[in-house]
């Protein structure tokens, strides 16, 4: 399965918790229907709340990436 | 299963939170009957502030505090002390294996001030409280000590207040939302993170070593370090987030972490009572004005600074520089309250009882008591999730029908 390129990016690099979490969930509903936010976060804390969050919220967690003390997540709105 | 794939999926991977925390429930309870006493962090940390205070020829072994805490020998010597270095050994093999230390500094100002300031009422608290969510929370609960479910609701109480305060303009420098068209290239550097996983393992063989030799001399104090080196594994590799756990039910209506404590508790609950019955004393505290007051401003103060006791600890050793500052805070803190204590504990705390469950309902009924109250609380965070997205849904719907 070839995932979609994002339209959007978060750079939360730097901010602890729980910013990026509110964050994703502010930007979320500015894009429109399909499109794709791509969210980039340092606090590894965001391995627990953004993806659950984003789910709860009604929307498609499409890939969580893990590279070392950088987490990816891409998601679907 | 070979050693990559191994590595990747156990030790590289993030755990799943929830088997860890009733993991950190099985093994508290060990901690208990092992070595008498409960898993806690924060007075350890007070004995820190007292010993740098002894250093600056200050004598505060004559406060009435450190008496009741003890500030003889070095950590070293120390139950709490061995546990607490075991904890900062796992934490950081556990954070050198994922390749997750990195020098994260604050990406805004006011995140510093956030730290010391919430540090300093979170440290305050947690000591006036006798405890912070480890002594008189996830750990003081299973204890059986009344103490632990006033500072369990005040704590509430104060993370509530405190994620209204920081989602304040203050605190939300703008983000932007970048327009792309490709994802952002990572930049796994594998040699780095080969050379990490090596100094992980080397440091988490060196305490294991260590822990085991201590071991051989010295049960006790040994069990602590070794059991000291589980907990931080587990809350580093599942990334267990005490504060999260209540100010994200407040903030996105995430009951995970909430659900995975109270699971943890009531696992943990049922090994400290076979301890007991086998004629281990429980460690109860005053449960009076003190602790409401203490769980009150501990729950503030953990929102604010974004971690509680436990949350900095693996945070720090992962390069969040953020958390230094949130530590140095709660060493301030808890000092702070050490000094004031021989004038505040005569109103605040001392005159009010120390209620053991098991002693008021008896040891049957106290068991009894803990887990229905355990169950109460389980189904007060399902509810408050119902209402919490109910609520959301609502808003959407008129938000949809306003253009």
């Amino acid at each position: 399965m070839t995932l979609p390129a994002p339209d959007f990016r978060l750079d939360m690099r730097g901010e602890p918790c729980p910013y990026p979490a509110v964050a994703t969930l502010e930007m979320l509903p500015r894009l429109m229907p399909g499109q794709v936010l791509e969210v980039i976060c340092d606090c590894p804390q965001s391995i627990n709340t953004i993806p659950v969050d984003a789910r709860n919220h009604g929307y498609d967690l499409l890939e969580v990436q893990q590279d070392g003390p950088t987490v990816r997540y891409l998601i679907r709105r | 299963m070979d050693w990559l794939s191994f590595k990747q999926q156990y030790l590289v991977r993030f755990w799943a939170p929830v088997p860890a925390v009733i993991a950190a429930g099985v093994l508290s309870a060990y901690y208990f009957g092992l070595t008498g006493t409960f898993w806690a962090v924060t007075g350890e940390f007070t004995r820190w502030g007292g010993h740098l205070l002894q250093l600056a020829g200050f004598h505060p072994e004559t406060w009435g505090y450190f008496k009741i805490i003890h500030l003889e020998g070095s950590p070293l010597d120390r139950v709490d002390g061995v546990m607490i270095l075991g904890m900062f050994a796992g934490c950081l093999a556990a954070a050198l294996w994922a390749n997750n230390v990195k020098l994260r500094l604050p990406r805004h100002r006011i995140r510093i001030l956030q730290a010391v300031l919430g540090g300093m009422i979170a440290g305050f608290g947690a000591r006036l409280a006798m405890g912070c969510n480890l002594a008189a929370f996830f750990t003081g609960i299973p204890q059986f000590s009344l103490h632990a479910w006033y500072f369990a609701l005040a704590t509430a109480a104060g993370t509530w207040v405190g994620a209204r305060v920081v989602m304040l303009p203050l605190f939300r420098p703008p983000v932007r939302l970048e327009p792309v068209t490709g994802a952002h290239p990572l930049s796994a550097d594998q040699g780095r993170a080969a050379r990490r996983f090596r100094l992980g393992m080397l440091v988490f063989l060196a305490f294991l070593g260590w822990a085991i030799s201590r071991f051989l001399q010295s049960p006790t104090l040994g069990m602590a370090a070794l059991l000291g080196l589980g907990f931080g594994l587990i809350v580093e590799r599942a990334q267990i987030c005490f504060t999260s756990a209540f100010r994200d039910l407040w903030l996105t209506g995430r009951t995970q972490m909430a659900k995975a404590i109270i699971l943890g508790m009531a696992v943990s609950a049922v090994g400290t009572y076979s301890y007991t019955q086998l004629g281990v004393a429980p460690k109860i505290f005053w449960a009076g004005p003190g602790v409401v007051l203490g769980g009150v401003l501990f729950g503030f103060g953990i929102v604010l600074a974004g971690g509680c006791e436990t949350g900095w600890m693996y945070r720090a050793v992962e390069g969040q520089v953020h958390y230094w500052f949130v530590g140095i805070g709660n060493i301030i803190g808890a000092t702070v309250l050490a000094y004031l204590w021989d004038d505040l504990a005569p109103v605040l705390v001392t005159p009010f009882q120390k209620v053991n469950l098991l002693t008021v309902f008896g040891p049957q009924g106290g068991l009894i008591a803990t887990l229905v109250l355990l169950a109460l609380a389980l189904l007060a965070v399902l509810a408050w999730e119902r209402r919490f997205f109910a609520a959301k849904a609502l808003q959407g719907q008129m938000v949809k029908e306003v253009p």
